[in-house]
């Protein structure tokens, strides 16, 4: 059998000081940007039942972001909406399967995606050590930005239901659905599964396993920049962020997650400000969190929060 | 529209890496420092394929003396390329030589051309010839010949890893001794795409869906690339991983394809659980290649 959890273990992420006033000045710095909302139908990924659309809008950096907007075609007036973030290799999927189920979905690429990609491109393996050594140009800090507007997306909608908007996402779209929730008050229910980006410092050590090695590589290469790095990396690690969370939040971690280390699932868990928190944690699963068996608990998770119903599969 | 005869399959084939032996490879080689590690050498690796079309790889090349054996992961359905695949051990590297390839149109091998996902999988489907598979499978053949130069790969321990085009690759080019596959996109497709709405294989619904005249072109040319057709000409010792039961390539589904193999086969049955099927592809390789202690080279939280 493989080791568990050690359940003395404790995170050596600690929020900065000057952590909110450094994220209030970005968001000053993005809410300045207009938006520039547009979608453009397209016909061929469309149905009968679900209507598909390239979504595109701009954030800080005046970077022009690129997302996958699906809607059912037969919709009430003011329809509940999802926000689906990506996996760090992934591409991002096109959200039917959400719309199929009752909701406005954006599957949103943040820069550096593919289709997102023309104004900032760091490339993978890359982007997650891209300016690492400062919190100011570091590359997740446009990242960040660009996963939080998707909500202004949706609101810009008048078929979304701006008072039933939920976020979820596995791996890195974990992570991002962490933040996300914490940083923007108008999302109502949050389902992360195997949250990357939450515990770096802590994941570097207990995994040697991509990405997190990518920074592994760096400071190996680059031992200098370690004061530096770690500095930055408070700055943009989802512990930090859990505390502002206060909608309900459903996280799922496997125990055997070999990507990001179930230790670090546990200590973001441990912070998390919402009193409606729950956590899954899988045993005999890897980075997949159980999903299997999960993805009915998120289904009921956003029917009950968003769709006010109790759904069972 | 009929079904493509086995021989006209075999002649398309014959014909694709004929012209894929007019381009030599070229290749050129880069260390890359920030990757490297006490135990590996990284290297970024460009070549030429069919087309002409210069791809992109990660080769990977333990310290110490060889030869190793080698795992070559044949390009994937996604625009990332990775050096080993997410979650692998690092440690992997220390005993492997890794190859991993961008076929046409992935990240590093995406001039002049870039391949959307999803669209890769419709993107010139009316015919055979325009097909963009036909380069992608060239481009994975190119690699695993590339591969085989090496003084450091040992040729009797060569897996060849990855989804479709690893059994494709295994096929069509001579010297993979074990491959790993899991098939996703070229196994009965036609018939099972209707079957799912999820992609990538929603993708060709979409196409026929979009485009009614060209549907019958589209199967006709995904026959070319059914892996049933493939099948007979591997030799090697195959693990083939099967999804769980119930799902649209459970064991049930692919049994033609196990009986239709030449070499050894083993069929694993997907747990649903990235760690259990994870630790199953580790060892079974291990063993295939002769390494007595898988533990060392195994993720830290999947070690006993």
């Amino acid at each position: 059998m493989p080791k568990t959890v050690a359940p003395s273990y404790q995170s050596k992420v600690r929020k900065p000081d000057d952590f909110d006033a450094f994220w209030d000045d970005v968001m000053r710095e993005a809410n300045a940007v207009p938006l520039e909302p547009e979608l453009v139908p397209d016909p061929l990924r469309s149905s009968e039942d679900i209507e598909v659309f390239h979504a595109f809008y701009t954030s800080i950096d005046r970077l022009r972001v690129a997302a996958w907007y699906c809607r059912p075609a037969r919709r009430a007036a003011r329809t509940p909406a999802i926000v689906l973030l990506p996996g760090y290799q992934m591409d991002p999927p096109i959200p039917k399967e959400w719309a199929r189920k009752g909701y406005a979905s954006l599957s949103v690429a943040p820069r550096g995606k593919l289709r997102s990609n023309r104004q900032f491109n760091p490339g993978y393996p890359n982007l997650l050590t891209h300016n690492m050594v400062d919190r100011h140009t570091y590359a997740y800090r446009g990242f960040y930005v660009d996963t939080w507007r998707s909500v202004d997306f949706l609101l810009s909608r008048p078929e979304v239901d701006a008072a039933r908007i939920g976020v979820t996402g596995s791996s890195q779209g974990g992570g991002l659905t962490i933040t996300t929730a914490a940083m923007r008050p108008e999302v109502r229910a949050a389902a992360a599964g195997a949250p990357y980006l939450c515990g770096f410092t802590d994941a570097v050590e207990l995994t040697h396993t991509y990405p997190y090695e990518e920074i592994n590589d760096y400071l190996r290469l680059h031992p200098e920049h370690r004061a530096q790095v770690e500095e930055t990396l408070a700055y943009f690690d989802g512990i930090s962020f859990a505390d502002r969370i206060s909608c309900p939040v459903i996280v799922n971690i496997g125990l055997q997650d070999n990507v990001c280390p179930p230790e670090t699932g546990f200590a973001l868990f441990d912070r998390i400000g919402s009193a409606d928190k729950r956590l899954y944690p899988y045993d005999g699963h890897g980075h997949d969190a159980g999903r299997a068996k999960h993805s009915a608990v998120v289904d009921q998770f956003f029917a009950r929060h968003l769709l006010g119903k109790e759904v069972s599969r | 529209m009929t079904e493509p005869t086995s021989a006209a399959v075999r002649e398309f084939w014959k014909g694709t890496l004929e012209t894929l032996a007019r381009y030599p490879a070229r290749p050129e080689i880069e260390l890359l420092p920030l990757r490297s590690t006490p135990f590996a050498r990284l290297f970024g690796v460009r070549l030429t394929s069919l087309g002409p079309y210069r791809l992109f790889g990660y080769l990977s090349i333990p310290t110490g003396a060889g030869p190793f054996p080698t795992i070559y992961y044949a390009p994937k359905y996604q625009s990332v390329l990775e050096i080993i695949p997410q979650g692998t051990a690092n440690l992997q590297r220390s005993r492997y030589v890794t190859f991993a390839l961008a076929g046409r149109g992935q990240r590093n091998a995406d001039t002049p051309y870039a391949a959307m996902f999803p669209g890769l999988f419709t993107d010139g489907i009316e015919t055979p010839a325009s097909y963009v598979f036909r380069g992608i499978a060239a481009d994975s053949v190119r690699g695993l010949e590339y591969l085989l130069t090496r003084p450091e790969v040992d040729p009797s321990r060569v897996v060849v890893a990855g989804n479709d085009l690893a059994l494709i690759t295994a096929a069509l080019a001579a010297g993979a001794t074990h491959v790993v596959t899991t098939p996703a996109l070229f196994y009965k497709t036609a018939a099972l795409a209707p079957k799912t709405q999820a992609y990538p294989l929603e993708e060709l619904n979409d196409y026929v869906r979009a485009y009614p005249a060209r549907a019958e072109a589209a199967r006709h040319t995904l026959a070319y690339w059914d892996l049933l057709g493939f099948a007979p000409g591997v030799t090697a010792s195959t693990l083939l991983m099967a999804g769980a039961p119930g799902t649209l390539l459970d064991v049930a589904a692919l049994q033609p394809l196990a009986a239709a193999l030449r070499g050894s086969v083993t069929v694993y049955e997907s747990q649903q659980s990235l760690y259990k099927d994870g630790l199953q592809s580790e060892r079974w390789m291990a063993a295939q290649c002769r390494i007595e202690d898988v533990q060392s080279i195994l993720p830290q939280r999947w070690r006993e």
